[in-house]
């Protein structure tokens, strides 16, 4: 009844890919957060790893792999502990791509799909609103027919790679609920803003976008007449959210560890005192906790069950561990956790954010 | 052009190593392994060659045991067409590790034998050098830069000897052992990953290549290498002369 083994396939994909963010995130991750970008290169190398395109469908240039939010929530973990701005701009254009190949009618998938599979094509998905009562699924922006086009009103922001975008997916509120939209760029009445200024995620742009009387055809919307599930949606973004959230405290809880059984205090290694030990099995627990109720919600995922409920508690709960264990570690370092020289301020930074956005990745 | 690449699987560089208390060996529990660098190296190669020649096979080798298989699967994902897996439990000293690559090389028919010039483990740099000599081919050790003739059929390798770089050149088939400035290997990709679910994984058990009681090496105890003694500072220039004279006896 009880199972945690990885496949075979997952071992060797978070091998990959752990291998990836220790080789090639990390070594630049201090450097984009001080620059604010993050390099073509590196981008263009999260692709050939095939992080976007493995799961596309093999007739529109990808490799058809079965898609699982597991891996994906695996993916997200080493890709968040290597540095969490790269990792979501490497991740962005699958908040477009996923839903597509989820949810598209086979004309949305036979032209937006394939521009996915053949470099890094810079995407993102317009979810959260700047209003304090935001709620995913009850959206201000609203989407109305007129004759046989929708015109979307609203605004939007952290918007991922808005400015480099050729299309973004925006959701807005119907008479039938929320549901997305392919919106191009360029399109009127759409204004994409100069980039935000935010606390962490400096390597990450990120965009407020005005909708005034934008008007998208019929098949602008996201699976056609029939539309899309996006409280599904939402709950592969959750599960994306929560892996990078435990993959960040990972991180910093090792280097905290580390740091702690090195540095001498007393005539013995601060790990010693109980001060510290405590802290550092606390972390442990809070990141094993997220790690498992983030498994779970993304097992029933899979299964094709409802799962909102396991994974609304693992987003919630791997947010706080990230929030608290960069926390603590940045105090495991004492003076030098608060310096630049050391990582763990970039990665207290970073982990304010998830208890504040939403939507910026998806699995 | 049939490339075969041998590869070993080795403790993970980037880990502590520590020793067992008894001496037999090294402790592997929480141990992550890993494709040996060089091997790897040897592989991209050998990867880069198929891609630039079209054409041509990459078949992977490995001794070792059972759980080799993930090294294997790696170095497949990274795109190798085939592999090969000689189950053996006990670690083979590398005459016979030499021995069991000849009989697959007579078997297999390569063309090149790309291999690491060594396994970081035991760092013994011999098994590429035997392997030559065993089947009367000619070798190139520690190449830093491999390239073929336009008909494929000879290959000028530069070398990295001490103090500069050698070129040296052979008709195929021979062996090509590689060193760490040939190239940078790549990620398997996740498509690789599923790729490699369909390729072929062939075992064959050590018993089929008669090499039972060959070894020519046994490793009697292992011991970590001493801890490194704290520095002195002296307090002029005379002083650190004086020292180095009398004390080191380097001047």
């Amino acid at each position: 009844m009880f199972d945690l083994e990885m496949t075979e396939d997952q071992k060797l994909v978070r091998e990959t890919v752990a291998s990836f963010a220790r080789d090639e995130v990390r070594p630049i991750s201090r450097d984009c957060d001080e620059s604010g970008h993050v390099p073509p290169a590196l981008a263009e190398k999260g692709f050939e790893l095939g992080l976007i395109h493995s799961a596309l469908p093999e007739d529109v240039g990808g490799f058809g792999e079965q898609r699982s939010a597991v891996t994906g929530a695996i993916v997200a973990e080493e890709l968040g502990w290597g540095d969490l701005s790269i990792a979501l701009h490497l991740l962005a254009p699958r908040l477009v791509a996923y839903p597509l190949l989820d949810a598209g009618t086979p004309e949305q998938k036979k032209r937006w799909l394939p521009a996915f599979t053949k470099r890094f094509q810079p995407a993102g998905a317009a979810i959260v609103e700047p209003r304090y009562d935001f709620d995913t699924l009850t959206l201000a922006t609203r989407a109305k027919r007129s004759g046989s086009n929708w015109v979307l009103d609203g605004s939007k922001c952290f918007v991922p790679l808005a400015g480099d975008a050729d299309v973004l997916l925006v959701f807005a509120q119907t008479d039938a609920g929320p549901q997305a939209f392919l919106v191009e760029r360029g399109t009127p009445g759409l204004t994409i803003s100069e980039r935000e200024k935010n606390m962490g995620l400096k390597a990450l742009a990120t965009h407020e976008v005005e909708l005034k009387g934008v008007t998208v055809p019929a098949d602008a919307r996201l699976g056609g007449e029939d539309g899309a599930d996006v409280a599904r949606m939402v709950n592969l973004s959750r599960i994306a959210v929560a892996g990078l959230a435990t993959g960040v405290a990972r991180g910093a809880y090792e280097y905290a560890r580390d740091y702690a059984k090195d540095r001498q205090a007393f005539g013995v290694a601060i790990a010693q005192k109980q001060a510290i030990a405590f802290m550092l099995a606390e972390m442990v627990i809070e990141i094993d906790s997220a790690r498992l109720l983030t498994w779970e919600a993304a097992w029933k995922l899979d299964k094709g069950d409802d799962a909102t409920r396991e994974c609304v508690l693992a987003k919630r709960y791997a947010s706080n561990a990230a929030l608290k264990v960069t926390d603590n570690a940045v105090q495991v370092l004492g003076g030098h956790g608060y310096v630049r020289d050391h990582p763990v301020e970039l990665w207290l930074r970073n982990a304010r954010g998830f208890t504040n956005f939403d939507g910026l990745a998806i699995v | 052009m049939k490339i075969l690449v041998p590869i070993k699987r080795v403790p993970d560089p980037q880990t502590n190593i520590a020793v067992k208390p008894d001496g037999s060996g090294i402790v592997t529990d929480n141990v992550k392994f890993v494709i040996n660098p060089f091997c790897e190296i040897a592989l991209e190669e050998a990867l880069r060659v198929k891609e630039q020649q079209g054409g041509a096979e990459v078949v992977l080798v490995s001794i070792g045991p059972k759980v080799t298989q993930e090294q294997l699967r790696t170095g497949l994902a990274m795109g190798a067409d085939r592999a090969m897996l000689v189950v053996a439990e006990e670690e083979l000293d590398p005459a016979t590790a030499a021995t069991v690559l000849k009989k697959i090389v007579e078997a297999e028919s390569p063309d090149l034998v790309l291999a690491g010039k060594q396994s970081i483990d035991d760092d013994a740099n011999q098994v590429g050098q035997i392997l030559a000599s065993s089947l009367d081919w000619p070798q190139a050790t520690f190449a830093s830069k491999v390239e073929f003739s336009a008909d494929k059929k000879e290959v000028t390798v530069t070398r990295e000897v001490d103090g500069g770089l050698e070129q040296v050149a052979f008709a195929l088939p021979g062996i090509v052992t590689t060193d760490l400035r040939l190239n940078e290997p790549r990620y398997a990709s996740l498509p690789g990953i599923m790729k490699a679910r369909k390729k072929e994984l062939k075992e064959v058990p050590l018993a089929d290549y008669g090499v039972a009681g060959a070894a020519k090496v046994k490793t009697h105890k292992m011991a970590p290498p001493p801890k490194r003694s704290a520095g002195r500072k002296v307090e002029t220039v005379q002083e650190l002369v004086g020292l180095l004279h009398t004390e080191a006896k380097l001047i």
